[in-house]
């Protein structure tokens, strides 16, 4: 077979607790060795989508196809292949040694465990010698986040699930957790789905991104997400306060909560001199914090910060050189209301 | 680091095994199991007569000292072979009723009444009788047991004897529902009077070094008196009663060894009981 | 109130001289303490675990039952299995009254809500990483409960020596179910009552140090099974 077979497929899921629904994923496929990132504001259902890829529990309805076969928690099909590394550092209170090897135990591994344990220690950034014995409680955040990152990393699994791997430790660390995570795609072809906040982060590494909201997918690649609550204009227009009495003007919303997207494509950055007056378009003033390029497709991206707002803008690669867009320059963006989408 | 923890564990287990195995071990067979009340014991009287008792007849006696009426209960419900009490009336009913047999009076010893040296009721040299109407009078404050104990009721039949009710409502009468000791650091407390048995008072005026500051203001009355009787358990009643250890036991407390033993009694230097058993 | 230094010199004293009726005192609360400690612990440990592991219908009413069984006072107890035990009981055919064995049973009944409940709160307020961490590093089902239990036992530890200290203190049902009877069922507790009923206030205070010394070696020699 020359089709490769997707490693997840995620058919029909709904999650509830409590009867709230908190997930709703109609498909969703993820290749073998891919890199996949999710995006979404908090409570928009990345970690309960983690968990459940991890088979820690079951959905409430709809299923899940590891390899192409449906999986349930305790399977042994996937029991020892995939493994979630959460936001908060959590270890058993065991030594270092003894929390890593812990899943080498339960794999009936009677091996001796040295030789991996040190590896996994030594790939992300600790001194085996330093570390292996000490306790779970003598060690910093950052610290126990790598050390539970090499209890999963010992394993060599077949996919490894990063909620927030770097939410709540230094810089330094989080970097160290980065780099070992990617190592793990590289060495074993370790299939990736990361959750985070830093959406610059999982543009750099993930093939793929999805957008998770209120527990749905909405969408793939770079796109921005303002909430409301949104206030009548006289026009018919709409808009919200974004700081540095910035207004963010936006057509009329289906309610005064509701969440507009807006498309990095229809964001325009204004040429130098260019009139910032027309009809039907709003305009809004911003400084360049980062120019990236997209890894698939290698369009080019600007983040523009208005205000408290980041706004993703695709910039056309003919303009680039046209326009100065350093780092710290101040442009005006242009976009019309009536191109938002709702939800 | 863990070779130093493993022997220090060791060392714990091997510490707890012999403090085990220093319990003396138990013999089982010929064993005489009693129910007492709290005065003969903590006298130290069956401490005395206990070795004695196994040397002359081969017999382990074993007591538990309670209050009377507990001591009564555990007789009625078989869990003891015999009882040695001091509550004359409340035995004839318990022979009556059938839950013990041959009572027989062993020895007494008496009660007194004690208050503060200022005597405020001025009982002091007067008959029973007189003294509890003088306190009641007054209105002073008088300590009692409350707790149904031999001792309790013995001071119930001495209000009685007065003639008018147990002041049982009055303010000035304490019901302490505690042992005689600690009743009678409370009468100390609230400078009042009280009834004791003679043995607890000696203990009492010892722990005081000598000048306690309660006194000893009526005693030598004849209605005083404090009579201790052993009873068996109706072996009709409770078969597996070890009636003939009992009958062993009555006959050996009322022979003359036991008897004379019982007269030398010394606590803290003064004699405590009188041997009166009939032969 | 010179009895307090008195009692402090006795207590080196009973000690060290090797006092036959102390050690009895001593070897009497160790056997029945050990003996009740043992149980309430086997039984206690595992209904304390499903007690807070598990969902199951009752469960509350379950809880607030052991709860309100923390509050037992211990003469309750000792006159209750004394009704069981005594000869005209139902259980009088064993012969456990006046012995250290009934006390155990007693002592058992004691310490259980206590081993149960607080073993229930350890598992209750463990992690809540806990699971997730384990089923993702590849634990099974069995793996999981036993895991579990290993990640609570210090909680169980704290549970057990809380039983251990009522237990050891209790008097209630030495004196009702054991008797205080001398050489056999004397515990340490009730020769402490005995004294003080003597007026012996010393002696009372030596056997209470005697009884403190226990419990800091008890405590000492656990100790080594926490951490550091």
């Amino acid at each position: 077979m020359t089709v490769s077979q997707p490693i997840y497929r995620i058919e029909n899921l709904v999650h509830r607790y409590n009867s709230d629904p908190v997930l709703a994923v109609d498909r969703l496929d993820i290749e073998p060795a891919s890199i996949m990132g999710l995006v979404g504001p908090n409570g928009s259902g990345k970690s309960t989508l983690l968990k459940l890829m991890a088979f820690i529990f079951r959905p409430t309805q709809g299923r899940i196809l590891f390899d192409g076969k449906s999986a349930l928690p305790f399977d042994s099909s996937v029991r020892f292949l995939v493994t979630l590394l959460t936001q908060d550092p959590y270890l058993m209170k065991r030594t270092v040694f003894k929390n890593i090897a812990y899943g080498l135990k339960v794999r009936g591994n009677r091996e001796n465990w040295t030789r991996p344990v040190h590896d996994a220690l030594a790939m992300v950034g600790l001194d085996p010698d330093i570390f292996a014995h000490r306790q779970w409680d003598q060690l910093s955040g950052g610290e126990a986040q790598r050390v539970a990152l090499a209890a999963r990393l010992v394993l060599k699994p077949r996919v490894l699930l990063l909620d927030e791997p770097t939410a709540s430790v230094d810089a330094a660390s989080s970097e160290l957790i980065r780099a070992a995570s990617l190592r793990a795609r590289s060495e074993w072809g370790t299939t990736l789905v990361i959750a985070s906040h830093d959406r610059e982060w999982l543009y750099d590494v993930c093939d793929e991104v999805i957008h998770l909201f209120k527990g749905t997918p909405t969408g793939a690649g770079r796109s921005n997400m303002v909430f409301g609550p949104w206030v009548p204009e006289e026009n018919g227009l709409y808009s919200k306060l974004i700081g540095d009495g910035i207004r963010f003007t936006v057509s009329a919303p289906p309610n005064a909560d509701a969440t507009a997207f807006i498309d990095p494509a229809v964001i325009r950055i204004l040429n130098s001199g260019e009139a910032s007056t027309a009809e039907n378009i709003t305009f809004v003033d911003g400084t360049v914090i980062r120019i990236a390029s997209e890894k698939q497709s290698g369009n080019l991206f600007a983040d523009v910060r208005a205000g408290s707002l980041t706004l993703v803008v695709r910039v056309d690669e003919s303009h680039l050189a046209a326009m100065t867009l350093h780092r710290g320059w101040p442009v005006t963006l242009a976009y019309r209301p009536d191109s938002i989408r709702w939800l | 680091m863990h070779k130093k923890k493993q022997m220090a564990v060791k060392v714990c287990l091997i510490v707890v095994l012999t403090l085990m195995m220093a319990i003396p071990a138990m013999t089982a067979d010929n064993v005489l199991m009693m129910a007492t009340t709290t005065s003969t014991d903590n006298t130290g009287l069956l401490d005395d007569l206990a070795p004695h008792f196994t040397q002359a007849t081969g017999v382990e006696l074993k007591w538990t000292s309670v209050g009377t009426g507990k001591a009564l209960k555990m007789g009625e419900n078989c869990d003891v072979d015999v009882l040695l009490v001091h509550a004359p009336s409340a035995e004839k009913t318990y022979v009556e009723k059938g839950f013990g047999v041959n009572r027989r009076e062993i020895m007494y010893n008496d009660f007194v009444i004690i208050g503060p040296e200022s005597d405020p009721a001025g009982i002091k040299g007067k008959k029973v009788v007189d003294a509890l109407d003088a306190v009641r009078a007054k209105g002073a404050v008088f300590v009692s047991r409350g707790d149904n104990s031999g001792t309790h009721k013995k001071e119930l039949s001495l209000w009685k004897a007065t003639g008018a009710a147990v002041p049982e409502k009055e303010t000035w009468y304490v019901q302490t529902g505690q042992g005689m000791l600690a009743s009678i650091n409370i009468a100390a407390e609230r400078n009042g009077y009280s009834m004791t048995d003679r043995g607890t008072y000696i203990k009492y005026a010892d722990t005081m070094s000598g000048n306690p500051p309660l006194k000893v203001l009526v005693e030598q009355d004849n209605i005083l008196l404090n009579q201790y009787s052993v009873l068996s358990i109706n072996p009709e009643r409770c078969t597996k009663a070890k009636f003939d250890l009992a009958t062993t036991f009555s006959d050996w407390l009322a022979g003359t060894e036991a008897q004379g033993l019982i007269r030398d009694f010394k606590l803290l230097g003064k004699p405590l009981f009188v041997p009166n058993a009939i032969k | 109130m010179d009895f307090i230094l008195a009692g402090f010199i006795e207590a080196i004293r009973l000690l060290f001289s090797g006092d036959d009726q102390t050690w009895s005192a001593v070897g009497a609360t160790l056997k029945a303490s050990s003996g009740s400690m043992a149980a309430s612990l086997t039984i206690g440990v595992p209904l304390g675990f499903a007690l807070g592991y598990f969902q199951f219908p009752a469960k509350r009413q379950l809880r607030l039952l052991v709860d309100t069984a923390l509050a037992l006072p211990t003469v309750f107890i000792g006159l209750v299995v004394y009704a069981f035990i005594s000869n005209r009981g139902p259980l009088g055919e064993m012969g456990l009254l006046f012995t250290l064995t009934g006390i155990a049973i007693g002592q058992t009944i004691l310490a259980l809500p206590v081993v149960i409940a607080l073993s229930a709160t350890a598992v209750e307020s463990m992690d809540r990483h806990l699971r997730a961490l384990l089923i993702s590093l590849g634990a099974s089902r069995r793996q999981l409960l036993f895991s579990s239990l290993w990640e609570v036992r210090y909680g169980v530890l704290a549970a057990g020596l809380t039983a251990y200290g009522r237990v050891m203190t209790e008097v209630g049902i030495s004196m009702m179910v054991g008797g205080n009877i001398k050489w056999h069922t004397r515990t340490i507790t009730t020769a402490i009552a005995l004294e003080t009923g003597k007026g012996m206030f010393s002696t009372g205070i030596a056997l209470g140090l005697v009884l403190i010394a226990i419990a800091f070696g008890v405590n000492v020699c656990l100790s080594f099974l926490r951490k550091k």
